[in-house]
């Protein structure tokens, strides 16, 4: 054997040792499929990047009115103006100076303009998208964290352009808890009970002139925790889901599924001081604005006691309020703006379907080949197989999955790695038929191929990597399996199969069997 | 084994009677898009809610629409899927469209999702379930598991397991016999009769697309589809000639016009998946193309005297054999897909079946002309310098 020929067998060897290595044993784990094959739950959601913005706005409010507070500065209000936007009513012109310094030192984040007797702050624009982009990562953060609370496997959760998160859950099968459990944006507070409950608003504030005190809110009880009417509470909450040490599932004196909960010294030190003021009192536990229940404050709570929340709650649902309060609150609300639930059954089917077609079409062309061309039909065979490989060890190393439009591509693929094998032997024909040698006739055929198979190869790779950049989920997954399939093409077609052609051609042969 | 020894079609004889058919054709679909029947695109591209739901018993397209006439959602699309008459994929749509807040757009669709499940179960189940009973087909793992260990500590996971499986496979269990295939023991069997029903329906998939997504996938696909046409444009003008480029490139705007408007006038819906056919049929015509344009340019070098039709009528001869060749192994591959790939591929298979002759068509009379049209007006020097 010739010693570059040697060096060439080493060569394809080698890689096809390497693939066989990567994808061996064929499993699930080695080869992922796409939700389309395998089933399972797809989820684009939106998070609200304005509620952190707002968010902002009120914490600002209420740290300028204390601001200008100590500094004796007089004012009418501080109001909400708009989205990271404050109005201050009545800041005198002989003030300003003082003022302009006060909001220099203090408010950094923000722009500020005088005029007359208003100012105006406005949140700096590279502020608004740090918070924007600060609430998109923090929700993809408590929406990983839940999705762990739930155990499901091989979850996928990701980033999409400014403010979307991709969440794919493979192999889910109850939707709808998943996608209330990612949606609830868990805000856990604690507020004593100004009056309540009552079946109607204006029941409630009869007392109040129907008026709602400037520090209380009115807010409607959970439904799903039979609660029907309507409290009165208090605006600042006692502590809130951020104060929680521990969290988890119990069952109450009768027996029902509660959640347990205590708190952190801190939250536990106003727990304490509060409850011990306001005995005989309601204490309204709420969640995300609903009142879940309002329990009597019977004595003062030791900070270390901590308690239980109650309210008619399944098995599962205090599970789940388990992990969406251990994952903790979301920053912002979140909207679905796409929802693919995908079944199991669904997927075996096309699985089923899409493997005995592919068996049907592979044997179809390897027999087309061998009894077209032969013995030189075998090499073409060999390549084939050797590209089909060489693809699933590269899908093993690349982790990607494979997906129904993925499949598609591997066709082409497929399509155009026997194209290039008839490439390369018509051309031998014509050489053959020029009257050259075995030997000639084998090596002008693959070198005259060569330009058209790596051209066209490669123009299709080009268009496959733009539609991987611009493409969404299925066409990427086509791109992948596409560019991979042609990049072996060009090895296992052209190289491995010429390598074939010198190793079982002899150098006096007369006639080749093609 | 050879095709045929040398044979000699004068191709480009009749390019103007192929440019002119494929101007009809072209025309005929663009005016078909546009005007007539219109792209009818699917959830994907279009937004709103597509339901494919497996029956327990057969039934008829008709049934179930007329079931959903009387629920008021009698426009929405029905379609059978598979040969069992059990299975079907419906796109919701309503009577008299409301139009809700964009805020509220994809609740809106999976209310109609739903309002469909529950019109088609109709009262089915109603009474066992008031006497306790829950519906083996919808019980989820974690509750069937439950059920079947408080039943049977020992052996109850496991049948929970066959059943689940044999449930994944085939999607519905249609009658409680098939348990005994499965050979759950009959104590267990006389539980799940005793404490379970056989719901009519499982649904097998759900999709939902809201407005934004819809818009946003459409627009991806345009631009994923334009930068890789264009991509491919600078590759071929780099390395044969320009005019080369820009006739791949009206071959490539052909194939993807012929291949929208067959789907326009059989009316099939545009997905996400066909995307990916149509890409992959103007990938088989890009080959094509160039497998002819590299001959083309070797001959160039060969045939210096002579006009560039006669070299290109030489080489289209000449790579002849293999075109049929190529050609027939995938219609051979897509067949396979057509016949045996299944409800999702079959379209698929479909439109491949048919563009791969279109691609061969367009590579033969529509690249050849434009180069040799390119070269008669713009002058480009005879023969060419690679």
């Amino acid at each position: 054997m010739k010693k570059n020929l040697q060096w060439k067998v080493v060569l394809a060897l080698a890689v096809v040792g390497l693939a066989i290595f990567l994808a061996y044993p064929y499993n699930d784990q080695k080869i992922k499929r796409g939700l389309d094959l395998k089933g399972g739950i797809h989820l684009v959601l939106q998070v609200m990047t304005d509620d952190s913005i707002n968010i902002e706005t009120d914490q600002e409010i209420a740290r300028v009115e204390d601001l200008l507070k100590k500094n004796n500065i007089t004012f009418e209000k501080v109001t909400k103006a708009g989205l990271g936007r404050i109005a201050i009513a009545g800041t005198l012109a002989d003030q300003e100076g003082k003022t302009r310094d006060l909001f220099d030192e203090y408010t950094r984040d923000w722009d500020y303009t005088f005029t007359g007797d208003r100012a105006n702050l406005v949140l700096k624009p590279l502020v608004v998208q740090f918070l924007r982009d600060q609430s998109v990562s923090q929700a993809k953060e408590t929406i990983e964290n839940r999705v762990n609370g739930l155990g499901v496997a091989e979850p996928l959760i990701q980033r999409q352009g400014n403010d979307k998160i991709i969440v794919e859950l493979p192999g889910v099968d109850d939707p709808d808890r998943v996608k209330e459990l990612i949606k609830v944006t868990a805000v856990l507070e604690w507020k004593l009970v100004k009056a309540g409950p009552a079946a109607d608003e204006e029941t409630l504030l009869a007392p109040y002139n129907g008026q709602v005190p400037e520090d209380a809110e009115v807010l409607k009880g959970d439904p799903k925790r039979g609660q029907g009417g309507f409290y009165l509470v208090d605006r600042v909450a006692v502590v809130t889901g951020k104060d929680l040490r521990t969290i988890r599932r119990t069952t109450d004196e009768w027996n029902n599924p509660a959640v347990a909960f205590s708190l952190n010294s801190d939250g536990g030190a106003r727990f304490e001081q509060v409850t011990g003021a306001n005995v005989g009192k309601q204490i309204a536990i709420i969640l995300d604005n609903k009142v879940q229940s309002a329990p009597l404050v019977e004595q003062r709570i030791a900070r270390s006691t901590g308690g239980i929340i109650r309210g008619r709650f399944t098995a599962q649902e205090a599970d789940d309020l388990v992990v969406v309060l251990k994952a903790g609150a979301l920053p912002a609300g979140i909207k679905y703006l796409e929802e693919r639930t995908i079944g199991p059954a669904l997927g075996a089917d096309s699985i089923r379907q899409g493997l005995v077609a592919g068996l049907v079409a592979v044997l179809a062309v390897m027999t087309f080949m061998i009894v077209f061309y032969k013995l030189s039909g075998i090499n073409a065979v060999v390549a084939l197989v050797l590209n089909i490989v060489i693809l699933f060890g590269a899908l093993a190393y690349f982790r990607a999955a494979l997906t129904l439009p993925g499949i598609a591509g591997i066709i082409l693929a497929i399509g155009m790695a026997v194209d290039a094998n008839v490439l390369i032997f018509e051309r031998m024909k014509e050489e053959l038929a020029l009257g050259k040698g075995v030997i000639s006739a084998v090596s002008q055929g693959f070198s005259r191929a060569f330009s058209a198979i790596f051209d066209s190869n490669l123009t299709t790779i080009i268009s496959a990597v733009f539609l991987f950049q611009f493409g969404t989920g299925p066409i990427r997954g086509y791109a992948v399996t596409l560019t991979i399939s042609l990049a072996a093409n060009l090895f296992t077609a052209v190289f491995v199969s010429h390598l074939l052609f010198d190793l079982t051609v002899k150098k006096s042969a007369k006639k080749l069997s093609i | 084994m050879q095709l045929f020894k040398t044979p000699n079609i004068r191709f480009l004889k009749y390019k103007y009677i192929a440019l002119g058919v494929t101007a009809l054709i072209v025309l005929a679909g663009v005016l078909n898009i546009t005007v007539f029947k219109g792209l009818k695109l699917g959830v994907d591209f279009g937004e709103g809610t597509l339901l494919r739901i497996m029956l327990r018993t057969p039934t008829t397209e008709g049934q179930i629409r007329d079931l959903l006439q009387t629920v008021g959602l009698g426009k929405s699309t029905v379609q059978k899927s598979g040969t069992s008459g059990r299975e079907f994929q419906i796109r919701a749509m309503e009577s008299n469209p409301t139009k809700p807040g964009e805020q509220d757009q994809l609740e809106a669709h999976e209310a109609l999702a739903d309002k469909i499940i529950d019109a088609l179960r109709g009262d089915d189940g109603a009474a066992e379930r008031a006497r306790g009973l829950v519906d083996l087909n919808g019980l989820d793992e974690k509750s069937l598991t439950a059920l079947l260990e408080e039943g049977f500590p020992g052996s109850g996971p496991e049948a929970a397991q066959k059943i689940l499986s044999y449930r994944n496979q085939t999607g519905i269990i249609d009658d409680y016999q098939v348990l005994d295939g499965l050979g759950i023991k009959p104590e267990i069997q006389t539980f799940l009769k005793d404490k379970t029903y056989l719901g009519k329906l499982t649904v097998l998939s759900r999709e939902t697309v809201g407005p934004q997504v819809g818009a946003d996938l459409r627009r991806k696909a345009v631009q994923a589809t334009i930068w890789s046409l264009l991509g491919m444009l600078v590759y071929i003008a780099l390395r044969f000639k320009l005019e080369y480029g820009v006739a791949a490139i009206f071959t490539l705007a052909q194939d993807v016009l012929i291949t929208m408007s067959l789907y326009s006038f059989t009316n099939r819906e545009i997905n996400l998946p066909i995307i990916a056919g149509i890409l992959t049929i103007v990938g088989f015509s890009i080959n094509d193309t160039i497998v002819i344009f590299d001959r083309v340019r070797e001959n160039q070098k060969l045939l210096r005297g002579k006009p560039l039709e006669e070299v290109m009528n030489i080489s289209l001869n000449q790579t002849l054999s293999r075109t049929i060749i190529t050609s027939g192994t995938v219609f051979l591959t897509v067949g396979a897909l057509f016949l045996f790939g299944g409800e999702v591929i079959n379209d698929f298979a479909f439109l491949m079946l048919l563009g791969t002759i279109e691609g061969v068509y367009s590579t033969i009379y529509l690249s050849c002309p434009v180069v040799l049209f390119w070269q008669r007006w713009f002058g480009t020097k005879k023969g060419g310098r690679r």
